[in-house]
């Protein structure tokens, strides 16, 4: 899937109104950063502009999902600080140039970063692009603050475990009632559901209440994308990479209806289903 | 005070941090000692789920801190092993409730009245996590074998140097099938790019998500594997130097490839 | 939102908005229970603040409207002299104003439920001191009746269950975790109340919808108070100083009331509650 066109330079984008979408979950670990790369890539695929940012100071981890880190070579705080500006930034996917990356810093704090300057840059994004898509970091602490600091729609990331259930609704009631505010349920194990040993994707919305958006089952390949930086929403033959291709397609409004939970066996299910 | 106070911690989230604290926490206390809990994740706190003591949550860190309470009112007996206790965090707070010198004395406190202070740090290297390393005297390190892990591990490990706190390595999750087929890191990869003591290796194991959902930690299961592996960790921090076993794949009889335990 | 906390006979209030307007929101959340803190001694932080000696003292003359006498001020060093001048003393710039810190002399008490019932806070610490000691644990007692349910017994006068004056909160959607709902008086809440929420009343609590956190009703004392609620799953279900482990994640059972009989918590289906129960304050 390597294009050859070059990316247009930003100043060169049409002023559009984007949507900015945080995607946000309160415990660590049940795949933000990957959800952010894979519904990026998946929504670029659809035509859309894209522009994904990690508002993950010190703690970055976007631009490895993305397979893209050799190429940072300036970050959010560079553009914040002006030592950069954004075109020096951004870095572009050259497997899909409508995608767009936005580093965050290494070796600085989320201190560093002023809550109101990080708002006013998402606004800027979005009127170069049409989804600026925020990963935000784990935790409610200033890194919170700052990713969903200008954007107006969040993506809950949920595994169907009882803390992550919990953390996540510590940021709904976080994210207030402006926001709107959409839940994915990430590496489900349909067999381990079936036999009581899982939450339910039900079980996880009784709680949270909020209209889902995708429903991920677990599989190995997420786990080897991510080490080699090759999104799954990129590989056709991934069905995981399916369902974040459906994920985008409701984001962009041309797929509605409830997402359908997956019943059959997934590959973990395959390799460990049949012990006991 | 001879207490020794660790603190578990890692960068990044969901690697297994609460989790190893109550099962680490579990085995030595069967071993033993006397063994105090702190969750330090004020705002998002799990570690009373994952011991299956948070209907018995009475007063917190936070309300112990304000002197609303004594620490010993705070403190939550677990009822299947009499060395355990537990200090939950607060929920409808969030990290900044409390200073590091207040945390620092709180474990201080802690570390009077039990032989380990095990204090399980929220993910991230903000407010939370200075708070917590505030009172610890050592710290372990959790990763799983992934890039990113691994990556946020390294800083982690960076600022424990920094503050002079010893550091070693649990590496958690390990898959030897996606170790053998090159789609995952071994531990060998993990410690060489983290150069810290590795003090244990746990496998992945699909049961344990369904142990923290409960409330039972795995290794109060009679027949349970991990036990055994959370057993020789407990072991080498008490000082003893014992080998890591090797772990098959399912299928695999006989063939050596990722260590484990 | 300026914030009054309790300790013993005494309040703190932090203020963080100027005093005019602080003075306003505290007149009118005094104004719910007007001799509630009469008798009282306060302490205020103005943080940064840097008001005149006339601002100050209306301030001083709206908490004495309501029985409160101020003492002592803490802030910033430029408002010592205005404080001396208004006969306050001046405690400094800590944030936390130790109230020992005051001239006069004070009687320490011990938080103690039935006698320091001066603020929501001190009572709730106080009330949680005598459950910690009294722990019941294990799960709710439900009491099923010798009869069936042949029918609900209507109560042949309808009386106002709460006494005059006591204002009820009533909040419209779901609580998430981590929030908390404090009250003076009873709470009502149309919508869920997940785990990890915390609801505390010192009149009764019912929730129209299901009820999965904390719920602390009676929480100065009142051993009448109930908790009611459509699915009644608490984590933890305290009325008064009694305390009862929930039962979260059962299978739901229809509306709920919960009260005390003796030393327990009793929960019994709505439809065969009794209403009629006296409120009985400490």
């Amino acid at each position: 899937m390597i294009q050859r066109e070059e990316a247009p330079a930003v100043s060169a984008l049409p002023r559009r109104r984007g949507r900015a979408i945080v995607i946000t979950s309160g415990k660590g670990g049940v795949g933000k950063t990957t959800t952010t790369a894979n519904t990026g890539a998946a929504l670029a695929a659809t035509g859309a502009t894209v522009v994904l940012v990690d508002a993950d100071v010190g703690l970055r981890n976007l631009d490895i999902v993305m397979g893209l880190e050799a190429r940072v070579r300036h970050h959010v705080l560079d553009v914040l600080e002006g030592k950069a500006t954004l075109e020096e930034a951004l870095v572009t996917d050259k497997r899909v140039p409508a995608l767009r990356l936005l580093a965050a810093a290494q070796t600085r704090e989320k201190d560093d970063v002023d809550t109101a300057a990080f708002r006013d840059l998402v606004g800027s994004l979005r009127e170069r692009f049409d989804y600026v898509l925020i990963d935000c970091p784990a935790g409610i602490e200033k890194g919170f603050a700052n990713a969903i600091a200008g954007a107006d729609e969040a993506i809950i990331v949920c595994t169907p475990e009882v803390s992550a259930v919990r953390d996540a609704d510590r940021v709904v009631g976080l994210l207030g009632d402006e926001r709107s505010v959409k839940l994915i349920v990430n590496r489900l194990r349909p067999a381990l559901v079936r036999r009581g040993k899982m939450l339910s994707v039900d079980d996880v919305n009784a709680i949270l209440r909020l209209p889902l958006l995708g429903v991920i089952t677990d599989a190995p390949d997420v786990i080897v994308s991510t080490n080699r930086g090759e999104p799954v929403a990129l590989d056709a033959a991934s069905s995981v990479g399916a369902s974040y291709r459906e994920i985008a397609q409701r984001i962009v409004g041309t797929l509605s209806g409830p997402p359908t939970v997956p019943h059959e066996k997934s590959f973990f299910d395959k390799l460990f289903g049949s012990r006991k | 005070m001879s207490a020794r106070r660790i603190v578990l911690t890692s960068g990044k989230g969901g690697v297994g941090k609460t989790t190893t604290t109550a099962n680490l926490g579990a085995v030595l206390a069967k071993r033993g000692h006397r063994v105090a809990l702190v969750d330090a994740d004020i705002g998002l706190r799990n570690l009373d789920l994952v011991l299956g003591v948070e209907k018995r949550i009475v007063f917190d860190l936070v309300e112990v801190v304000e002197g609303r309470c004594q620490l010993r009112q705070a403190l939550i007996k677990d009822k299947r092993l009499e060395n355990l206790s537990i200090l939950p965090a607060a929920q409808t707070r969030d990290k900044t409730a409390i200073s590091e010198l207040q945390m620092a004395k709180v474990v201080q406190e802690l570390g009077e009245l039990c032989d380990f202070v095990l204090i399980d740090c929220p993910a991230g290297i903000e407010h939370g996590f200075r708070n917590a390393i505030a009172g610890a005297s050592e710290a372990i390190v959790v990763t799983t074998p992934e890039v990113s892990a691994i990556r946020d591990a390294d800083r982690v490990i960076g600022k424990l140097h920094e503050r002079g706190l010893p550091v070693r390595l649990i590496v958690n999750r390990l898959r030897p099938e996606m170790v053998r087929a090159g789609d995952m890191l071994s531990v060998e990869d993990v410690t060489d790019i983290l150069s810290a003591e590795l003090l244990g290796i746990i496998p992945e194991d699909e049961e344990v998500i369904d142990t923290t959902n409960k409330g039972e930690p795995i290794v109060l299961q009679p027949d349970s594997r991990l036990a055994v592996i959370y057993d020789k960790i407990a072991r080498r921090l008490e000082g003893d130097l014992v080998p890591f076993t090797t772990l098959r794949a399912p299928g695999f009889f006989g063939r050596l490839f990722g260590k484990a335990s | 939102m300026s914030t009054v906390r309790g300790r013993g006979r005494n309040l703190e209030i932090a203020v963080d908005r100027a005093l005019g307007a602080a003075a306003e929101e505290l007149r009118a959340q005094f104004a719910l229970r007007p001799d509630f803190y009469r008798g009282s001694r306060a302490v205020a932080d103005l943080g940064i603040l840097e008001p005149a000696a006339a601002e100050i003292a209306a301030f001083r003359d709206a908490l004495a409207e309501f029985g409160i006498a101020l003492d002592g001020v803490s802030g910033a060093d430029a408002i010592a002299p205005v404080v001396a001048e208004l006969d306050l003393a001046y405690l400094g710039t800590a944030a936390a104003a130790d109230v020992s810190a005051l001239p006069r002399p004070r009687r320490q008490r011990e938080i103690r439920l039935s006698e320091e019932a001066r603020s929501l806070v001190a009572d709730f610490a106080g009330a949680r001191d005598d459950m910690v000691r009294r722990r019941v644990s294990g799960p709710v007692g439900v009491v099923s009746p010798a009869i069936a349910s042949a029918g609900v017994t209507l109560p042949q006068t309808a009386r106002p269950a709460i006494p005059v004056g006591v204002a009820t909160l009533y909040h419209r959607g779901t609580l998430r975790g981590g929030q908390a709902l404090h009250n003076l008086g009873n709470l009502v809440v149309i919508g869920d109340v997940n785990p990890g929420a915390e609801l505390v009343a010192s009149g009764d609590i019912v929730v129209f919808g299901a009820l999965r956190g904390v719920a602390h009703a009676g929480a100065q004392g009142d051993r009448g108070a109930r908790v009611i609620a459509l699915e009644l799953a608490a984590t933890q279900l305290r009325i008064a100083t009694a305390i009862a482990s929930g039962d979260v994640g059962t299978k739901p059972r229809g509306p709920e009331h919960a009260s005390i009989a003796g030393d327990r918590i009793v929960v019994v289906p709505f439809a065969e509650a009794d209403l009629r129960k006296e409120s009985v304050a400490l």
